[in-house]
């Protein structure tokens, strides 16, 4: 960890450079320890430390960038000067609108020592546990245990001076059983959160019920999602949707239906980075304050993320969800923190509800064929079970769904009372989310 | 750097690795982007650091830094010998041993005229400003957008068994797109191409030309047909085919995969070891190869992260499942030697079994003949999405553009293509592969794989070909 002192005094340097120009520089640093896990014993395991120091030079309306991983005197140097040459070879970014002003910014506790003091032994030690319950079981299980500190830092020529630490922990295990698979994992701030054995049952639970998995023909069926799922639904909405570039260039829904019905009225989804419930995060790359944002509410486009640039084409203040940070990429603005407004519901009473249907534990490789109707295609995996009478009745080969998005999310069904915080395939999102069933999503393929 | 990578072996053998290798490796990029509503962006960027493996006690340890100073590699040591320890708590029987590999000094550098990093941006901003406006001429394109690679890695190499590799691979390449809206629709069209080799190649690809042909297309797009549901004949150009072969053979026969070492995220593999040298994974007109040292290939080199030579590689042959991709550890469970596939991506990760170019060889048959042969069906090309399943079973994959084929000749547009299917039975349909004239190394820049994520650059050799009986135009 470098501290908070050591970045700032690091970009006040970069800052300082800064002569008939302005200057932004962003600092980056991770020491990430990992462990990874397969056929119960360790096989890869690693520490690493890394930081990447960016600079956005800026004069009037044109601005160039360069980033390096080291921090002496001489490489800040080169990427003021890097950077500076660049700018001096861009044209005018008629929508840039300047270096933002500093914000206030709310304290967000995110550093939790237990996470950055594990050492490799601790986690050993925690994925011995999963391991030796499978051993017992005779079981193979598979899996990653992570912990790693993160500083961000930003500072500008404009005042703004932002520092922040956290930690994270993620701990997830795949249990086989022949040829089943059962899943679970645990996302946090604080280590001591993770409950190794709670994991474990679960994921063996999963990978043991209904050893025979049974063919079944694509079609529609009464789904239920448990939150590793909708994880993979959500997220499409957040990187195609809910970020204000793709509704100024008119490729999403939201452009197109902003202040319309476009989901059902028990569908209501926003992002509040502040919310401790997830990851939060007090600030976004550019220094600027997290706020929240209400993206779908009660089944309604309601609103969309913002960064300077989008925020200032907009006429509207940022919303802090930069992405792309001092460096100026056109990523454009991202949720970071989104949740799914809880329901009335249980797992158990979905299940009990349900004439035919299935329950899928989570999905693989999720893509998303066509942008504009939130198309999404994905397959089944760690767990999928048919439903008949209210009961979970047999264990069913991987089906693949190819659906809408929009269109599923006007048949949300009942939603669950709690959620949880849930992190992707792709790891795009951490988001806070609840169990939700929808009528007659679409299956169109099944696993040989 | 030779001297600190010894120093670090030394140290690490010294606190009880029996095996050790250190990796420097140096990074420089210079991405240029330009869009029809932007600005040009420029970041250049450095990178550089250490990263050491160790084996103690028959157990993995891996630490990076970016501090080379005497005391800064002395924690490295001990962190990663640290880290191997408690690995060895839960090590497979007794531990890792690798495959012999004997002491080497050697170098390598990618073959190439023009370093990309030495081009001035200026003129790079040029060309894709040239590409922008062609584009943006086409009446009905709303957006346009153009980036360009240039990557050069500077990499040393030193193993306790006594290898000494120095390497430089310089990559560079080009995307560019067209975006075209209306009526509640959104269509795009867009190429991509990447090679291990200098600006020659970005100039090469005539950016401009080939940008004016996809803005018609995509306005056209706008108004095309959906593709139909339904099961027929699919031809795919060679961009599709390159995407079809990373996805569904490409990545089932990394060895590491299949034994589940990826199980949590990535997933694992339908080639199972049952299945090698027996499974007919294709028709015999399916003859796949990893050649890592194809002449400009995006997943060419000198030497793998583990200091062993780059190879080429029966994969498949005559639609035979003949190998794997190995590494030194996991070779030896087929009484093999590694070959050559661990790379990492920077110095901040470990090495993985990863893709080199994995190719299609060519066939005999031209598009034009296949089109030709074709009753009926449908043509695709460029890849818009891509999902298959943990074993890589299943798949599903979305196109920016498909034709109707009708009596051998192509017809009228589609949008929203996309094809499903098993893998193995989409190879054994496959009845015709185009030659060697349409044959070409496609550069795959984004392939993901491990925790924390590696996205590396690989290649893939591909023509034209046609698959019998595929599930079309599904999701729609």
């Amino acid at each position: 960890m470098i501290g908070k002192e050591d970045c700032l005094k690091a970009l006040d340097k970069v800052v300082s450079y800064a002569k008939n120009f302005e200057v932004a520089a962003s600092l980056r640093a991770e020491d990430l320890s990992l462990t990874r896990y397969y056929q119960n014993h360790i096989h890869q395991n690693l520490k690493r430390h890394n930081r990447t120091l960016t600079v956005r030079v800026v004069r009037g309306k044109t601005s160039g960038a360069a980033s390096t991983n080291l921090l002496d005197d001489g490489s800040l140097r080169w990427a003021v000067q890097a950077a500076y040459e660049n700018m001096e070879l861009a044209g005018e970014d008629k929508d840039f609108p300047g270096l933002p002003k500093p914000e206030i910014l709310q304290e967000v506790q995110t550093y939790v020592p237990s996470t950055a003091n594990l050492k490799p032994k601790d986690r050993a030690e925690g994925c011995g546990v999963l391991i030796s319950l499978a051993k017992e079981r005779g079981l193979q299980a598979s899996g990653t245990y992570s912990s790693a500190v993160y500083e961000t830092a930003v500072a500008n020529t404009s005042g703004v001076r932002a520092h922040s630490a956290s930690t994270e922990g993620f701990f997830r295990t795949i249990v086989e059983s022949g040829d089943n698979t059962g899943y679970a994992d645990l996302l946090t701030r604080d280590v001591r959160d993770i409950d190794y054995r709670a994991i474990a049952e679960e994921a063996l639970a999963k990978a043991t019920l209904f050893p025979q998995a049974i063919d079944l023909a694509p079609g529609r069926y009464d789904t239920i999602f448990e939150e590793y799922a909708l994880a993979d639904l959500i997220r499409f909405f957040g990187y195609i949707a809910f970020g204000a570039e793709a509704k100024q260039q008119g490729r999403s829904f939201m452009a197109l239906r902003m202040g319309e019905k476009v989901m059902g009225d028990n569908v209501t989804i926003w992002d509040d980075g502040l919310d401790m419930r997830g990851l939060a995060t007090p600030f976004d790359a550019e220094g600027m304050a997290k706020r929240k944002v209400v993206f779908i509410e009660k089944g309604v486009a309601k609103g969309v993320v913002y960064d300077t640039r989008t925020a200032a084409k907009d006429g509207v203040r940022t919303t802090g969800h930069s992405a792309g940070g001092v460096g100026g990429s056109r990523s454009g603005p991202m949720p970071g923190n989104m949740f799914l407004a809880t329901g009335d519901s249980t797992r158990g009473q979905m299940i009990a509800s349900t004439g035919k249907g299935l329950l899928v534990t989570r999905f693989h490789y999720t893509h998303c064929p066509e942008p504009m109707r939130v198309v999404a295609t994905g397959t089944t995996r760690d767990g999928t079970f048919l439903i008949e009478d209210g009961r979970i009745v047999a264990r069913v080969k991987n089906l693949r769904f190819t659906e809408s998005m929009v269109d599923a999310f006007g048949r949300v069904e009942a939603i669950s009372k709690t959620a949880r915080i849930t992190r992707d395939w792709w790891s795009t999102f951490s988001s806070v989310l609840p169990c939700v069933k929808i009528r007659e999503f679409t299956f169109t393929g099944a696993t040989a | 750097m030779l001297v600190e990578l010894e120093r670090i072996l030394g140290l690490s053998q010294k606190l009880g690795a029996e095996y050790a290798d250190a990796r420097y490796v140096s990074t420089s990029q210079e991405p240029v982007s330009l869009s029809s509503d932007g600005a040009p962006q420029v970041c250049t960027s450095k990178s550089a650091g250490l990263g050491l493996r160790v084996l103690v006690d028959g157990a993995w340890g891996f630490c990076a830094t970016p501090h080379l100073d005497p005391r800064s590699l002395e924690k490295t040591a001990e962190e990663a010998v640290r880290v191997a320890a408690a690995s060895a708590h839960f090590k497979k029987g007794d531990g890792v041993s690798l495959a012999p590999l004997e002491p080497l000094k050697a170098r390598w550098q990618t073959p190439h005229k023009v370093d990309p990093l030495t081009v001035k941006v200026e003129d790079k901003v040029g060309l894709l400003s040239d590409v922008i406006s062609a584009a943006m001429k086409v009446p009905g394109v709303s957006r346009a957008q153009a980036s360009m690679m240039s990557f050069r890695e500077d990499k040393e190499f030193m193993s306790t068994d006594g290898r000494q590799i120095e390497q430089t691979s310089i990559h560079s390449g080009a995307a560019i797109s067209a975006m075209a809206r209306g009526e509640g629709d959104v269509q795009s069209r867009s190429f991509s191409d990447y090679a291990d080799g200098g600006y020659e190649f970005v100039e090469s690809l005539d950016l401009v030309g080939r940008v004016e042909r996809l803005a018609t297309e995509v306005v056209e797009l706008l108004k095309a047909p959906q593709c139909p549901a339904k099961v027929t004949d699919l031809v795919m150009g060679g961009s599709m085919v390159a995407l079809q072969i990373h996805e569904s053979c490409g990545h089932p026969v990394e060895l590491d995969r299949v034994l589940g070492q990826e199980a949590t995220f990535a997933g694992t593999s339908f080639l199972t070891p049952d299945k090698r040298g027996t499974l007919r994974y294709g028709s015999p007109a399916v003859h796949m190869v990893a050649d890592a040292t194809a002449r400009g290939g995006l997943g060419s080199f000198g030497f793998d992260d583990e200091g062993v030579e780059a190879q080429r590689t029966d994969l498949i042959v005559d639609g035979i499942f003949r190998d794997y991709l190995t590494s030194r550890e996991l070779a030896p469970m087929f009484g093999q030697e590694s070959n050559g596939t661990m790379r990492a991506v920077g110095w901040q990760n470990i090495p993985l079994i990863r893709m080199t170019n994995i190719n299609l060889e060519p066939g005999d048959w031209t598009l034009d003949e296949i089109i030709k042969d074709t009753k009926e069906g449908i043509f695709v090309e460029e890849p818009r999405s891509w999902s298959l399943d943990d074993k890589r079973l299943n798949f599903h994959f979305g196109q920016e553009i498909a034709y109707e084929i009708k009596d051998g000749s192509l017809g009228k547009k589609l949008k929203n293509a996309a094809h499903t299917g098993i893998t193995p039975e989409f190879w054994n349909s496959c009845d015709a592969v185009a030659g060697s004239r349409e044959w070409h190394i496609w550069g795959t820049p984004g392939c993901a794989k491990g925790e924390p994520v590696q996205v590396i650059h690989v290649g893939h050799g591909a023509s034209p070909a046609r698959f019998r009986k595929v599930k079309v135009g599904v999701g729609h």
